[in-house]
């Protein structure tokens, strides 16, 4: 499969619910409680419970390694997060080609809410195998 | 505004100070617990991690317990990963962690202190398998 600039990963979406935020808070040791006690939550302003930033990264992850596979390697991962998500929305994630140079191939990453803001914002490296 | 700013001079005092180092094995039980939680189905990762596993083996950040002083809660910022070689299951890894910057800025809601935080993650052999880099936001 050859790889272009502009080409656009296939999306993933996601369904996270308060279930998996407890089994990913377990799993990573993340015990903030913002993640599974509402009244913690809207204690400190938050509208609920929020996804951990870094399942968002997870998820956003397997978006490049589902379409990578074992062409190639992943170099660097970098996700920015712009806002907060909640439990019990779906989560799109989306990426697309930014730039080929030689076996290095760079990507812009992004998970958006159900109404297409993106609130996580990313890029990836990674080099294809010859 | 006094006691703000004690906090952020302590802070900036610890960077570039390596915080103790951890060191942990990539068990398969965990790792099928970590790819269950964010339900990645690939069969790659019954021996080799996802790309963010790493974070589930040793804290992310430092606990800076003065830093909890500033605001009221924490805000993941963002992490950056840089991929030198596989970790596998059995592997063992020690993470050294580090605070790389802290500076205040100011938000649309009142001022944000941002701490950078580095890790270095080696294997059994020394190589350096990863490094991260994230952005923790005190609110």
């Amino acid at each position: 499969m050859s790889v272009q600039v502009g080409q656009e990963l296939p999306e993933l979406v996601k369904h996270p619910t308060t279930r998996q935020l407890v089994q990913y808070a377990g799993a990573q040791g993340d015990f903030y409680e913002i993640h599974y006690d509402q009244a913690y939550a809207k204690s400190v302003a938050l509208p609920g419970v929020i996804l951990h930033g870094l399942l968002k990264a997870a998820f956003l992850g397997q978006l490049v390694t589902d379409w990578l596979g074992d062409r190639g390697r992943l170099s660097t991962f970098e996700v920015s997060y712009r806002g907060v998500d909640m439990p019990g929305h779906p989560y799109r994630c989306r990426g697309r080609i930014t730039s080929v140079d030689g076996a290095n191939v760079g990507l812009e990453v992004w998970g958006e809410d159900e109404n297409g803001k993106r609130t996580t914002v990313g890029t990836a490296t990674v080099e294809m195998s010859s | 505004m006094s006691t703000t700013t004690s906090v952020i001079d302590r802070l900036r005092a610890r960077v570039g100070v390596d915080g103790p180092a951890v060191t942990a094995t990539v068990e398969a039980g965990h790792l099928k617990r970590f790819v269950d939680a964010i339900g990645d189905p690939n069969p790659r990762w019954r021996q080799e991690v996802p790309p963010t596993f790493l974070v589930a083996l040793a804290p992310v950040s430092l606990h800076l317990a003065e830093a909890e002083e500033y605001g009221k809660g924490w805000l993941n910022g963002g992490n950056r990963f840089e991929y030198f070689a596989p970790v596998m299951v059995g592997d063992q890894i020690t993470a050294r962690g580090r605070v790389a910057d802290v500076y205040e800025k100011e938000g649309s809601s009142g001022n944000l202190l941002f701490i950078i935080f580095e890790t270095d993650y080696t294997n059994q052999k020394g190589d350096l398998v990863a490094r991260l880099r994230g952005t923790a936001i005190r609110r």
